[in-house]
């Protein structure tokens, strides 16, 4: 009856949400205002913070971790996205990485209130582990800053600027990257770790294994190109461009490939 | 970088190009071996010959650098110019792992030429291993001097990952991993391997007891004619039974009497507890859409009940599925080589470990589910694990380091070889 109801509240918090992060992302962008640039950032906390006492109530009442299925990974990523920009916000001031990440965290929210899914409590044994938790959140939490980091690589592409003006946004897409790397090599062994505790060993090329490696080394060769190649802007925004693409396909592309039929790592649906 | 272009191939200094001919070469060349081979799987060769041919791929690559550090085909293996292009070798072979699928039998005649559906166990694999084995090993030493906070990041990271992909590659042959079937109240030493060799066990193994404990049963409707759940990408299929009340589509369900074990007698169930139970329920099914009001029993059935469907109308009936499990485990006694014995609990993601052997909960006999009176076990022991732990570790470090201490001022310009 819990989870029910809870599901039932889920339409009221999630448009409450997304009507604070549409009205923020409205007042960052047509005024410079301090004092409205301020309210914008109370309402999209607010909208944020809202969420995630949502999300931490359905963790109490269906009595297992919210990451087994898209829907709920979906949750925890607008959290993330709209926390990460508004950090980043908070530290370098700038506006439109805070709107974009809003705006996705909106698309996220979104999605969920048009398909609402199974949301079963049965979890099997294997994912019953003091792993679950970190391994999870530690690779939500890389995604959104490695997405973060690839929107910035792509304004940079398309939104031409001076050589002097370009460095502040590549060296924020570096941090982010450097961020987000750290934690997903942390997830990638959280999962190695927790995989030689539950099946035996720790790396088995499963294909969610196999693409979470891809991704890793595409970051890799960003992080080494931009360490040789500290003025070669432009290739590097495309390495980390591309690195995107592999992040989608990681994230839920791969539940289509023919080769991951049968994976631990499908979400379901 | 303006004389990079009108440079000649292979006249110092090296760059991205001699990074690039010299990976793809290596890919060539493995993939050609593999293809000579007929696709064969390749294995390493166990203890101690793993073992001597890693520290001579140590020794050779310390006095390689030891004495030919100043050369500057070696300074060039030390950098990015060639690490790059070979860490992208690497990613296009597991990009191919990413799309063919691994481990299964392949029709496509490439497929089965290259090794494509094996590919961790091929030449090319291999050998692009081999290679960045041998350009993390001169990295790294090449950073040990001078001894600051930048290049004790860089040494967790790089040696770390060097660490896990030497002791993962030669360990590899070395890890055993058997399966055992025991029964209750019967002691059992045999194992057998992946190929179905049995092995005799240096430890004895007494189930005692095997238990589940099952979630509650899931219903759903289902078509009465094809059999298939129905669907709606916009509604749950599924509902577990765990409240009295629900909806499943335009369906109100109240369950009237759950029983989590039962038998039947007549027309109805009754709790027992004997082998080959199972969860039923009395139900109340009101379609909100006409009014009209069904009850009825449904249950899950098992090896020795039948399954139980309440028919709705004539076009949809609710079934009850059987229950997941939740947690189960095995309760044994292990007997060791010098008569000692002690009694263990062993289930999912809580091995048991004793004498080098991992012991895990693997599988049970899934017909008769909760009443299986057989555990399957897994033994494994991976000698070379301490290895490839430290690795991991080190590059946990290396992962914590790079988030305290971020992107190198000035992009390490000042290390740039």
């Amino acid at each position: 009856m819990e989870e029910l109801k809870m599901w039932l509240n889920f339409p009221v918090v999630a448009s409450f949400a997304i009507v604070l992060w549409l009205a923020a992302t409205g007042l960052f962008l047509f005024s410079a205002s301090k004092l409205l640039n301020r309210l914008a950032a109370g309402l999209s906390v607010t909208g944020t913070v809202a969420l995630l006492v949502f999300v931490i109530m359905l963790w109490i009442s269906i009595d297992r971790p919210p990451m087994r299925t898209l829907g709920e990974t979906r949750l925890w990523y607008a959290i993330f996205l709209s926390g990460i920009g508004l950090i980043s916000y908070f530290r370098w001031k700038y506006k439109w990485l805070v709107c974009y990440s809003l705006t996705l965290a909106v698309m996220f929210l979104s999605v969920n209130l048009n398909h609402p899914e199974t949301y079963d409590k049965t979890l099997m044994p294997a994912l019953q582990s003091p792993w679950f938790v970190p391994h999870v959140i530690v690779y939500i939490f890389a995604y959104a800053l490695l997405g973060a980091s690839s929107l910035v690589a792509i304004r940079i592409l398309f939104v031409k600027q001076s050589g002097k003006a370009i460095s502040g946004p590549v060296s924020m897409a570096d941090n982010l990257v450097y961020l987000g790397f750290s934690f997903l090599t942390l997830g990638l062994l959280f999962g190695a770790l927790w995989a030689k505790e539950a099946w035996g060993h720790y790396w088995t090329w499963d294909p969610k294994e196999t693409w979470a490696f891809i991704t890793w080394m595409f970051y890799l060769v960003y992080i080494h190109y931009r360490f040789r190649n500290p003025l070669a802007h432009n290739k590097a925004m495309m390495i980390l461009a591309a690195s995107f693409v592999i992040l989608l396909i990681c994230w839920f592309g791969v539940n289509y490939l023919p080769s991951a039929q049968n994976s631990v790592h499908i979400y379901t649906e | 970088m303006s004389n990079e272009n009108s440079r000649k191939t292979w006249a110092h200094p090296w760059s991205y190009r001699e990074g690039t001919i010299v990976t793809v070469a290596i890919l060539l060349l493995g993939f050609a071996l593999q293809a000579a081979g007929g696709g064969m799987v390749l294995r390493f060769s166990g203890f101690p010959w793993n073992l001597i041919s890693g520290i001579v791929f140590l020794g050779i690559l310390v006095s390689c650098y030891l004495w030919l550090k100043k050369h500057r085909a070696v300074k060039w293996l030390g950098s990015v110019k060639a690490a790059l292009p070979a860490i992208l070798g690497f990613t296009f072979l597991v990009l191919l792992m990413g799309f063919v699928k691994q481990d299964v039998v392949h029709q496509n005649s490439l497929v089965r030429i290259f090794g494509l559906s094996h590919l961790v166990q091929t030449w090319p694999f291999i050998l692009i291993n081999l290679y960045l084995m041998v350009l993390l090993g001169i990295v790294t030493l090449k950073r040990l001097t001078p001894f600051t906070l930048r290049n004790f990041g860089f040494f967790l990271n790089h040696f770390g990952l060097f660490l896990v992909l030497f002791s993962t590659a030669l360990g590899s042959s070395d890890v055993q991993t058997l399966n055992m079937n025991c029964y209750e109240n019967k002691s059992e030493w045999r194992a057998s391997d992946r190929r179905g060799n049995i092995v005799e066990l240096p430890l004895a193994i007494k189930l005692l007891d095997f238990s589940i404990e099952e979630f509650r049963p899931k219903v759903t409707i289902v078509d009465n004619k094809t059999g298939k759940i129905l669907m709606d990408k916009n509604r749950q299929s599924f509902e577990l039974l765990d409240r009295d009340t629900f909806d499943l589509f335009e369906y109100h369900l109240e369950v009237d009497t759950f029983l989590a074990t039962s038998g039947k007698v007549g027309e109805s169930y009754f709790a027992v507890n004997e082998p080959g139970s199972s969860p039923s329920a009395m139900v109340k099914v009101t379609n909100s859409l006409n009014g009209t009001v069904i009850s009825g029993w449904i249950c899950s059935g098992s090896f020795v009940l039948q399954p139980e469907a309440l028919k709705l109308n004539e076009t949809y009936s609710l079934v009850m599925l059987p229950a997941e499990p939740k947690k189960f485990s095995s309760e044994v006694s292990v007997l060791t080589n010098d008569g000692t014995s002690r009694i263990v609990m062993i289930e999912v993601n809580k091995p048991f470990r004793i004498n080098g052997w991992t012991i895990y909960q693997l599988s049970y006999n899934e017909e008769m589910g909760r009443w299986s009176d057989m555990s399957v076990l897994q033994f494994v022991r991976d000698p070379w694990l301490p290895a490839v732990y430290s690795g991991i570790f080190l590059m946990m470090a290396g992962a914590v380091f790079l988030f305290i201490f971020g992107k190198p001022k000035n992009g390490g310009v000042e290390n740039v070889a």
